[in-house]
């Protein structure tokens, strides 16, 4: 079994909690808790005969990353930055907030991913994608646990 | 036009009259006014009487009041059991930490005596040691009879919080998150006061303690369970120094596909053998 640190970040409200909680304990709720600090847990992928570690970190959403404590990134293989759908603000900074999670990573896995996707219908689904100024590589949705399970297995492969 | 006359002239000898009969009580009707409507005069008169009951009813209060007040006060501790607990509760807590100390001093204070007045073999040579290390001599002695016991220890890779080892008397909430939560309030509060030279090496709350020792690329944790005399926190922190020397540096690297070897070494040299009780360089 191999384990690795994976960091769930992005703008405040936009999911990660929710996220962490569909992918680790496979449960949703329509309350907004903010999370305060960070939240750890994990849960382990099969990804073919290996067995890997997810430690998901679920750290407190900053609208800039710089915010967020650079400590918190040491030692990961990979990062899921999770932006709202439905928020145009939660997506503005995005080449901008990944340039400095490359920086904090370089060489790492970084993930951009569309979180609150059964808010949208597909056109309007596909007109965000077309204002987001990078490649948006999942559209999830926490709430039907659509794509969740799929990003993390997909991360998990790439990580090992 | 007569009757007229005869009827004003009677009104007027009424009123005069009534003048002759009712001076007096008009007099002492105006004075009552006044003192009723003076709050200096009004004292005066009503004060004593007000004095006279108040004191009457210190007197009394426990026998005519005791049975309602008693009502009272169990009928508020059965409705708000919470709300008295919300406010005694960190008071309880002061005063319970404060008779402990209290103890405790008391304690250290015989201690120091016995020591000044023993000249046996044992105190002889726990005075040498205390010369020799620079442990203050009732610490040696508290060391001896304390109960407190590592419950867990664990080494965890120091920047991802990576679990690479544990070992625990009794099995608590998953180990890989309580690594990842310690890394994590560790990461926190050095980046927080920005001393990078400074590592967190303690998590206190009650009588649990959490004793951290950083070295380059992992940490040892030990969760404490009692109290801790200064001799026996470095007793822990010699042993996870020397453990880190003598069993970690000779396993080679990388350490994070090593788990078994790894947690059976930190059973047998932090569960097994106490090394609360002394260090094993």
């Amino acid at each position: 079994m191999t384990s690795k640190k994976i960091i769930l970040t992005g703008s405040f409200g936009v999911g990660k909690t929710s996220l962490f909680n569909q992918f680790i304990f496979n449960k949703f709720s329509d309350k907004y808790l903010t999370t305060i600090g960070v939240k750890v847990n994990k849960k382990t992928v099969d990804v073919g005969e290996t067995k890997v570690n997810l430690l998901v970190w679920d750290i407190a959403g900053e609208v800039s990353q710089d915010k967020v404590p650079t400590s918190y990134f040491l030692g990961a293989s990979g990062i899921i930055y999770v932006f709202d759908l439905t928020r145009p603000l939660t997506y503005k900074n995005l080449s901008t907030n990944i340039d400095y999670l490359k920086q904090l990573l370089p060489g790492g896995v970084i993930k951009v991913v569309g979180n609150k996707k059964d808010l949208l219908t597909e056109s309007e689904l596909q007109q965000v994608l077309d204002q987001v100024e990078l490649p948006v590589q999942f559209t999830t949705s926490a709430k039907t646990g659509e794509n969740v399970e799929k990003l993390f297995f997909d991360l998990a492969k790439e990580l090992i | 036009m007569s009757n007229t006359n005869h009827s004003l002239m009677d009104e007027a000898l009424l009123d005069r009259l009534k003048e002759i009969l009712l001076k007096d009580d008009r007099a002492e009707l105006a004075e009552i006014k006044n003192i009723l409507e003076s709050r200096k005069h009004l004292a005066k008169k009503v004060s004593p009487i007000i004095e006279e009951h108040l004191s009457l009813l210190k007197e009394n209060f426990s026998t005519e009041y005791e049975e309602t007040i008693n009502k009272l006060i169990e009928n508020k501790l059965e409705n708000s059991q919470d709300q008295i607990l919300e406010t005694i509760y960190p008071v309880l807590g002061r005063m319970i930490k404060k008779f402990i100390n209290h103890q405790f001093e008391n304690l250290k204070e015989s201690i120091d005596g016995t020591v000044k007045n023993t000249l046996s073999f044992s105190a002889l040579t726990r005075k040498f040691k205390s010369i020799f290390t620079g442990v203050d001599e009732s610490d040696l002695i508290l060391s001896n009879v304390s109960s407190a016991k590592i419950e867990e220890i664990f080494l965890i890779e120091r920047d991802s919080g990576i679990l690479l080892g544990t070992a625990s008397i009794k099995t608590t909430i998953d180990q890989d998150v309580i690594a990842g939560m310690l890394t994590a309030i560790k990461a926190f509060v050095e980046d927080a006061f920005q001393k990078e030279s400074l590592q967190l090496e303690m998590i206190e709350y009650g009588g649990y303690k959490i004793m951290i020792q950083t070295f380059y690329s992992y940490y040892i944790a030990a969760a404490v369970d009692g109290t801790l005399t200064s001799l026996e926190k470095q007793n822990i922190l010699q042993s996870m120094h020397d453990f880190a020397s003598k069993e970690i540096a000779i396993i080679p690297k990388p350490l994070n596909d090593k788990s078994i070897l790894i947690s059976s070494k930190l059973e047998d040299y932090f569960i097994k053998e106490n090394s609360i009780a002394s260090s094993k360089s």
